[in-house]
């Protein structure tokens, strides 16, 4: 078995009186995907959200690769945030910048390559996406397949380890989905490891 | 009867508390916003651009507003003082009202609602589609990215939109005091540049730099803990100016305060 790289023990969360989640466990290895299934408003998005961050749990303990990161300040939490990386519902694009500046953005903000490199990098990514050429075009103007798929590309830019994705074939046509699908295959392929949240069993 | 008490106590026990987190909460954003601005990368390109946005964007308006202001202020105080036969004391009234307290003020309400409601709309807008989640999920900082340029952007801004409102309005009296009462240009401008004092110059300034951030923090908060969808955005907006413009107006009392407790 490979070697665990994320771990949660007896996660406890709640908004206000009403409890989301009591005692889980989970444990993910390196490569591994796991599919967390269930019904809406039942805690799965905001289990991920837990993961990484976003939202703060009452009890329990989230490590990677061994260092606790529940309760992390922001700033600590950086370096997991790059190696831990979320793909949202909707994409959560950037509206008022184009699509390379979306998919360019954590390159420009951690890491110290040249413009001509991100755009290397940013046309490369564009290809695995099925995108080649839309650098140009506002998030408004591209499909909700197209931004998912975006987002998700913005997510894996920095070669995370785990990917965590969030209903990533939720309201898409069955073509569409099958790219996502097709897209998370070709990822796992590489050896990423995943955590996704969906409605959808084929 | 006991209940109906214990209810009325209750409420108003939680309406105080609330405030005082709601303190807590704005002055640990504003003190947030500080640290980020002296720590890690600046983000130069941005304040440049909200620079172009807030404060280029605003001239057209701001040189309404201050040619309104001393048009018919100067008219208001030369048919006042005329009656007491203290026409000439008019550049004087004008330039020192306009300098203190007019162009400030009005400059800086009148930002508070074209910017203050569009900072809150537009991270009102951000925040229910996830993309500040999205900021801080690709391990960056959002009061860095949002918030320092928009502060720093209107701290540069706003004293230079009142200088101008200011200085508009010393026109727009110099043109009533010439048609209207017969003050020659020259005097009239002696006597403004006689009148207003460094200190003058330095209590607008000092207030529009306060004011600015008065306008960014609350509207850069509210923004970015919006709820409920479009209506949330809306129920935003609206609190940011209404709250932002009270705010204003009780600052100004105090900092006049201590400009005339000072010099």
């Amino acid at each position: 078995m490979n070697e665990v790289i994320l771990e949660l023990k007896n996660i406890e969360k709640s908004f206000g009186t009403h409890q989301i989640h009591k005692g889980i466990n989970l444990t993910l290895h390196k490569g591994e995907s796991l599919g967390l299934l269930g019904g809406s408003g039942t805690g799965k998005s905001v289990l991920l959200r837990s993961i990484i961050g976003l939202e703060q749990i009452d009890n329990g303990t989230i490590s990677f690769k061994g260092i606790r990161i529940d309760h992390l300040s922001e700033n600590a939490l950086v370096p997991f945030r790059i190696k831990i990386s979320y793909s949202f519902q909707n994409g959560a694009l950037f509206d008022s910048i184009n699509v390379f500046e979306n998919i360019a953005y954590p390159l420009f903000e951690h890491t110290k390559l040249s413009y001509q490199e991100i755009k290397e990098k940013v046309a490369e990514m564009l290809k695995i996406i099925d995108l080649e050429g839309k650098e140009e075009i506002m998030p408004s103007d591209l499909s909700g397949g197209m931004q998912k798929r975006v987002g998700m590309a913005r997510a894996m830019i920095l070669d995370p380890e785990i990917i965590l994705y969030d209903e990533p074939t939720a309201g898409l046509d069955p073509a569409n989905t099958l790219n996502v699908v097709a897209l998370m295959q070709k990822l796992k392929q590489k050896g990423l490891a995943s955590i996704f949240v969906t409605h959808d069993i084929p | 009867m006991i209940n109906i008490i214990h209810n009325k106590i209750l409420k108003v026990s939680t309406s105080i508390r609330d405030f005082f987190i709601f303190i807590g909460n704005i002055s640990h954003f504003f003190y947030e916003t500080l640290k980020c601005s002296v720590t890690g990368p600046f983000y130069l390109s941005r304040l440049m651009e909200q620079i172009n946005h807030i404060g280029y964007g605003s001239i057209s308006i701001t040189i309404v507003i201050g040619l309104t202001m001393g048009l018919v202020m100067t008219l208001n105080f030369g048919y006042g003082l005329a009656k007491f036969g203290g026409t000439l004391y008019v550049p004087a009234v004008v330039s020192l009202s306009l300098a203190r307290e007019m162009a400030p003020l009005f400059t800086s309400l009148l930002v508070a609602g074209r910017v203050g409601s569009g900072i809150a709309a537009e991270l009102g807008a951000m925040n229910v589609t996830q993309q500040i989640d999205a900021i801080r999920a690709l391990g960056t900082s959002p009061i860095r990215v949002l918030v320092v340029p928009r502060f720093w952007s209107l701290i540069i801004s706003l004293p230079l939109l009142s200088a101008l409102a200011f200085a508009v309005g010393i026109f727009g009296g110099l043109i009533v005091c010439k048609t209207e009462f017969d003050i020659t240009p020259g005097f009239y401008l002696y006597k403004v540049f006689s009148t207003v004092k460094f200190h003058d110059y330095m209590s607008g300034l000092v207030k529009s730099g306060v004011f600015a951030g008065i306008i960014t923090i609350f509207a850069c908060y509210k923004g970015m803990r919006t709820k409920d969808g479009t209506k949330g955005v809306g129920l935003t907006t609206t609190w940011v100016v209404v709250a932002v413009s009270i705010l204003i107006l009780i600052t100004d009392f105090f900092i006049s305060k201590i400009f005339l407790v000072i010099w």
